[in-house]
C-alpha cells in the first residue's frame, strides 16, 4: 500500500526542502521546496540539518513527533501518515557518507519493503533490512509531520506535548492550542496538557480560562510546583493577592527545578500585597 | 568557529542582564513556567541554568551558521525556532551531525570509494596493488 502523498522531485543538494514540502504538503500546509530551501538549507554543509527541519515544520503549524524504531515507522503508515526519514546512503567513512532526506509512503508487507518518496523517484520500494541499515546508518531519524489534531498511531503522551510545545516558540498559538485540545481529548486527566492550555490562554490575555485550566492541572497533580506558579501568576494579574500568594507559597515549598522561578512570583505578590 | 573565552564571558553576562531585567519589568509574564521548560527540566535539573544554556547556545548556533553561508536574518529567525534543548544539541554537535542533501559523490568521493574498493580487493586476495596490505589468510 502507498499513500497519497505529493511528490516533489529533488534539485541537487535539496532533498531536505523536498522531502519535507511533501510530508508539509500530505499534512495540508501550503507551500513549496524553493520556498523551504531558505528556511533549512545550509550552504556551507550543501544539506540541511535534521533539527532544522523539525523547526521548520512546527513554524508552518505541523507536529513534528519522533519515530524510534521500524515498527513505529509502520505503524504510522498503517494510520495514513507518512514519515520524513533521514538515511545514510552512502558509508560512515570521510567523503564516502550521502545523508539524504526522503519520505516512507507506504509498505508492502509480503514483500518485506517499505516505499520511498526519494530523492527525483516516487514510490521507490526499498527492503526493510536495506532500509533499516541506511537509517541506522544517519542516526535513526524519523518523524511523522501531523496536523495538531491528528495524533500519532500510537501516541505518547510526553513526546507529544513536547512536539507541540515547540509550536508556541514559532508563534502558531492557535495550532499550538489544537494540539493540546487533541491532547485532553485523548488524555482527559493528563496535568501536563492542562497546564499547556493554561499558558497559551494566559498568553492570550484569557485570564478567565487560563486560571481555570492551571486550576484543573493542580487538581490532576498537586506536586506540580510550575501548575500552582502559574496558577499564583494569573491570580494576581486578576488582582486576587491573598490567594494568589497561598498558591505561590505552595509552589515555592514544593521546590524543584523552579524553585527559581517560582520564588520570583511570590517576591512579586508580596511586593504587590505590601507590608 | 567557538566562541572565544571574552565572548563568551560577555555572552554570559550579557545574558544574565536579559534574564534579570526579564525579571524585573513589570511585563509580569517573566515569572511564568512556560510550557516548553516545564517539560524539559527532569532532564536539565535546573530550569534556569538550561533557560541561560539555551540562550547562549542559540547564539553559537547563530553565528555557525553564518559561517556555513546562511545570511545574517535568516539565521537569526532559524535560531528563533529552536526549543533549548534543540539549540543545546546542534551547538554542541553542528560539526558531526550529518546535513542530509548529498546529490552526488563528488570527484573526491569517487576517488574514496575506487580506493575503498581495491583495498578490499587487496584485503581479499584478488589484487596485490599496495603493499602495505596483507590479504587474509
Amino acid at each position: 500500500m502507498a499513500l497519497d502523498v505529493p511528490f516533489h522531485a529533488q534539485e541537487a543538494y535539496q532533498c531536505g526542502p523536498a522531502a519535507l514540502a511533501m510530508a508539509l504538503g500530505w499534512s495540508g500546509a501550503e507551500t513549496s521546496p524553493d520556498e523551504l530551501a531558505r528556511e533549512v538549507f545550509v550552504p556551507g554543509r550543501r544539506g540541511s540539518f535534521a533539527v532544522g527541519l523539525v523547526a521548520a515544520a512546527r513554524s508552518h503549524g505541523r507536529v513534528p513527533v519522533e519515530l524510534h524504531d521500524l515498527g513505529e515507522i509502520l505503524a504510522e503508515l498503517a494510520a495514513g501518515h507518512p514519515v520524513l526519514v533521514l538515511q545514510n546512503l552512502g558509508l560512515r567513512l570521510p567523503f564516502l557518507s550521502r545523508p539524504h532526506f526522503a519520505v516512507a509512503v507506504g509498505y508492502e508487507l509480503p514483500a518485506h519493503q517499505l516505499v520511498l518518496h526519494s530523492g527525483t523517484i516516487a514510490r521507490r520500494p526499498i527492503t526493510f533490512a536495506n532500509f533499516e541499515r541506511t537509517w541506522r546508518r544517519a542516526g535513526g531519524f524519523a518523524v511523522a509531520v501531523l496536523p495538531p489534531d491528528v495524533l500519532p498511531a500510537a501516541p505518547d503522551e510526553g513526546r507529544w506535548l513536547a512536539a507541540a510545545a515547540g509550536l508556541e516558540r514559532a508563534g502558531r498559538s492557535a495550532e499550538a492550542e489544537t494540539a493540546y485540545q487533541s491532547a485532553l481529548a485523548r488524555w482527559p486527566e493528563s496535568a501536563g496538557a492542562w497546564l499547556a492550555l493554561g499558558n497559551v490562554a494566559l498568553a492570550g490575555g484569557r485570564l478567565a480560562d487560563a486560571e481555570q485550566a492551571f486550576v484543573r492541572a493542580t487538581e490532576l497533580e498537586p506536586g506540580s510546583a510550575p501548575a500552582w506558579n502559574n496558577l499564583a501568576h494569573v491570580l494576581l494579574r486578576s488582582g486576587r493577592r491573598p490567594e494568589a500568594l497561598a498558591a505561590a507559597q505552595r509552589a515555592v515549598a514544593l521546590g524543584g527545578p523552579h524553585l527559581q522561578t517560582a520564588r520570583r512570583t511570590l517576591e512579586e505578590i508580596e511586593a504587590a500585597i505590601g507590608p | 568557529m567557538q566562541f572565544s573565552r571574552r565572548l563568551r564571558l560577555l555572552a554570559i553576562a550579557l545574558a544574565a542582564a536579559l534574564l534579570w531585567a526579564g525579571a524585573v519589568t513589570p511585563a509580569a509574564r517573566a515569572a511564568v513556567v512556560s510550557t516548553e521548560a516545564a517539560l524539559a527540566v527532569s532532564a536539565a535539573g535546573d530550569a534556569h541554568r538550561a533557560q541561560v544554556e539555551g540562550f547562549l547556545a542559540r547564539a553559537d548556533v547563530r553565528e555557525r551558521l553564518e559561517a556555513l553561508g546562511v545570511d545574517a536574518d535568516g539565521a537569526q529567525s532559524r535560531v528563533a525556532l529552536l526549543t533549548d534543548q534543540e539549540a543545546s544539541q546542534l551547538a554542541a554537535q553542528i560539526d558531526e551531525l550529518p546535513a542530509g542533501g548529498i546529490g552526488w559523490l563528488g570527484v573526491v568521493g569517487i576517488i574514496a570509494l575506487v580506493f575503498v574498493v581495491l583495498l578490499a580487493l587487496d584485503y581479499f586476495g584478488v589484487t596485490d596493488i599496495f603493499p602495505w596490505v596483507h590479504a587474509r589468510r
